[in-house]
């Protein structure tokens, strides 16, 4: 993967790897960076998400976040999981760029469509295969040691019309974690997972904690899909270094009742638990009943999953591959690979939108960052699209979704030799001399200004050491 | 992790001896013939993401006329350059303390780097120290350039200069297997095994320290390119056993392959683990003498000006600093 062809167009500062691609527009946002909505060229039914990646913040070298998401997708193939198509590298300031097949849908958005706009819950086959699909993938990901960590109905793509409507992907590793053997404790890089959606043990502290968080995800995930409300939507107290969230935690104790040591054994164990700073073991609460927020009898085998994956103790909570074997998965209706169209005929199918794109914002406007001006060649022709909306801002954040590879994408052929071409050129990398067109001079300078890093050495008697 | 038999380490990353020789010579081959064409090796990368060679002084194309082009490294010398900071990488990553992974991760990737380009390319002086700290990232243990650069009195800028040609020339294959993992997993079977002697704590204990230092011996030979993490485990521990004659190691390497393929021999395992004894028998540790004349070769095969720049102005040190980038 990587780009193999990172040579330059030449001309004036796009890059060549873009002129596959006519840019639609901005689709997503967030901490990470942009997401933008393109389409190939050579297939211009292909659409591609184009993720990409703000430099680290603090200056230094290429952002872990994309390294880490990178790094773990090329290692898995999965139906149910994204897959990126590749991965593009603009040399100006260092930022990635990874390509993955389009999805149009997500969970946030049905759920979404489904409260405000239609106003009907989701039927019964579609939350099934959503949820049967998610566990699919999610079972994969486990059984290779990964934990995403950041589950939420955002992160959850569908795919649109095509080959593969209706597949789910998991998408958005930017969090995720290989488990095995971790160095430091995973909960020392950073607190996970959007509050809502957050296991109680990491609400409570848990220094080493397991793919159990990525169930409790998913049960919170599965509620909403019923109820179209998020199930424990606590009050985020924002810059807390601790991942303890007191509101989350009343949410949680107010639906499932307090956690108790006979229920959870190692409950004692936890840092916040123990403590006690906020008074949380002090608090009663009147169990209000998780099937009485969920709507389900006590007897339904899609209660009784649920109730599974809100397990307390983390090693009691049913795992991706014990739910995937559930009796609800075995009832009528059964889940399918197409998680949107019902096969029984004359059951109502929905519409779900279109995903908005924002036209305002150029790619290209977001490449090049040298205070040059830069290339003239605009994106135009690309703006004209049928879903095209001018202006919106979206701020939450995107993913995309990917499928198999286009023939005519030219993806990972950089080491897809395993030793990255034979022939005199690695990965077939131009190494044409003086490349120098004129834009560059600028550039050129800024590379050889010490203050931009390119230069200074220490002196030799420094370099002796090694 | 993931796992290693879908892993890219185990589909991309193991070769033939024949086809390790064969990229090394590639490699060689392509620089010294820039250094014909353009009378420099070094590449450069430019703003736009496109290598190309430096472009030689018109000075030095002169001299390069006047027969005194830089003469370019024969592939033996770039092996031993290799070699020598390859020893570095192990002792940059003692004096920062950092796990054995990482400094086997960071051993994977200088390796798989130099698969691609010579040693006249890209100095592995500064290879080293971005895949260090690539391989800090990868890791989980992000430990920023500027503080590595400190620590070992380095420009850190070199560090981020770098960083996207080795992860594009690893071609974002940044998940490594190192044997000290399943080195672990046989110390806890020999442990499990009840063998009388191996029952001693304390001997096993020593024996798994032994074991360590001969896979850090491993990690700088070209076995790590050849064989898979598992098989560089048990040569290491067999040589261990070797030193330490208290644990029967073949009945361990029996017991433990006969649960795994119970219907083949362990014939195959010690062809493999010969090889890796032979490799690690002709394993060398130059010291910086020792490559000292490689090193002023290198200098002016990748930048034949800055040798007679820095004769010129050897007194004026304020300049020589900007003179001396890129080595």
């Amino acid at each position: 993967m990587g780009d193999g062809r990172v040579s330059n167009s030449g001309s004036g500062g796009k890059p060549e790897w873009l002129e596959q691609y006519d840019v639609i527009g901005k689709i997503g946002e967030g901490t990470y960076g942009l997401v933008f909505l393109a389409k190939i060229k050579s297939n211009r039914s292909k659409s591609i998400a184009i993720k990409k990646f703000k430099q680290s913040k603090d200056g230094d070298g290429v952002s872990p976040t994309a390294i880490r998401e990178i790094m773990l997708l090329r290692e898995i193939t999965h139906e149910n999981v994204v897959k990126l198509a590749n991965v593009h590298i603009n040399h100006t300031d260092m930022s990635l760029y990874l390509a993955f097949d389009y999805a149009e849908h997500d969970l946030y958005e049905i759920i979404r469509h489904h409260r405000d706009k239609v106003n009907q819950s989701i039927n019964q086959y579609t939350i099934k295969s959503i949820l049967w699909q998610l566990l699919n993938g999610l079972s994969y990901l486990h059984s290779n040691w990964i934990i995403h960590r950041d589950l939420k109905p955002s992160n959850i793509l569908v795919m649109g019309d095509g080959e593969e409507h209706g597949v789910v992907k998991i998408a958005d590793f930017g969090l995720a974690r290989i488990y095995q053997a971790p160095l430091k404790p995973l909960a020392e890089n950073g607190v996970v997972v959007t509050i809502w959606y957050r296991a109680p043990e990491l609400l409570l502290g848990a220094k080493h904690y397991t793919s159990a968080v990525d169930m409790w995800a998913v049960g919170c995930i599965f509620a909403e899909l019923l109820t179209l409300k998020p199930l424990f939507q606590g009050q985020e107290v924002k810059g807390t270094p601790n991942p303890f969230q007191l509101d989350q935690l009343d949410r949680i104790f107010k639906v499932l009742g307090h956690p108790t040591q006979e229920k959870w054994p190692t409950l004692v164990n936890l840092p916040h638990w123990q403590s006690d700073l906020q008074h949380i073991q002090g608090r009663t609460y009147n169990n209000a009943g998780l099937y009485n927020v969920v709507h389900l009898s006590p007897k339904n085998p899609a209660y009784d999953l649920l109730a599974k994956m809100l397990e307390y103790d983390p090693r009691k909570r049913i795992t991706a591959a014990q739910a995937l074997e559930h009796e609800y998965f075995r009832m009528e209706p059964l889940p399918g690979c197409n998680a949107l169209i019902p096969p029984q005929p004359g059951e109502k199918v929905v519409n779900y939108p279109t995903r908005p794109v924002d036209t305002s914002t150029d790619i290209e406007g977001t490449i090049s960052l040298q205070p040059q001006p830069v290339s003239s060649g605009n994106m135009s022709g690309s703006m004209a699209g049928p879903h095209v909306m001018q202006n919106r801002s979206m701020p939450r954040p995107m993913p995309m979704g990917m499928q198999r590879m286009q023939p005519g994408i030219p993806a990972y052929n950089l080491a897809s030799q395993g030793g990255m071409g034979g022939g005199v050129n690695p990965g077939g990398i131009p190494m044409q001399r003086g490349v120098a067109a004129q834009g560059h001079q600028q550039q050129q300078m800024r590379r050889k200004d010490p203050g931009m890093g390119m230069t200074g050495y220490p002196p030799q008697q420094k370099s002796k050491r090694f | 992790m993931a796992d290693f038999r879908t892993s890219t380490h185990r589909a991309k990353w193991i070769f033939t001896p024949q086809a390790l020789k064969e990229k090394y010579k590639e490699a060689n081959k392509r620089a010294k013939q820039a250094l014909e064409k353009y009378g420099a090796t070094r590449m450069e990368v430019d703003v736009d993401g496109s290598f190309s060679y430096a472009e030689p002084q018109s000075d030095a194309k002169a001299n390069a006329d006047k027969h005194s082009r830089p003469k370019a490294l024969k592939t033996e010398e770039e092996q031993l350059l290799r070699a020598f900071y390859e020893f570095k990488i192990q002792d940059v990553c003692d004096a920062f303390k950092f796990p054995r992974k990482i400094q086997a991760t960071a051993l994977i990737y200088f390796k798989r780097f130099y698969l691609q380009w010579s040693v006249m390319e890209h100095h592995p002086k500064n290879i080293m120290l971005t895949c260090i700290y690539a391989a800090c990232k990868a890791e989980e243990n992000h430990v920023s350039a500027e503080e590595l650069g400190k620590g070992i009195e380095q420009d850190h800028h070199m560090i981020l200069d770098n960083e996207m040609l080795v992860l594009q020339s690893l071609g974002f294959d940044l998940i490594v297997y190192a044997p000290y993992r399943p080195l672990e997993g046989f110390i806890s079977d020999l442990q499990e095994s009840g063998d009388a002697k191996a029952g001693h704590s304390e001997e096993l204990k020593s024996l798994h320290e032994s074991a360590k230092a001969e896979v850090d011996k491993i990690m700088r030979t070209d076995a790590p390119l050849l064989f898979p993490p598992g098989q560089l485990s048990l040569a290491a521990l067999r040589r261990s056993c070797e030193l330490h004659k208290t644990i029967d190691f073949e009945r361990f390497l029996k017991s433990v392959h006969s649960r795994q393929h119970p219907a083949h021999g362990t014939s195959e395992l010690n062809v493999s683990m010969n090889a890796i004894d032979g490799l690690i028998g002709k394993l060398e540790t130059p010291t910086s003498k020792d490559v000292k004349h490689i090193d002023r070769k290198l200098k002016s095969c990748l930048d034949p000006t800055s040798h007679e720049k820095s004769k010129k102005r050897k007194h004026r040190s304020k300049e020589s600093s900007s003179e001396m980038h890129d080595m």
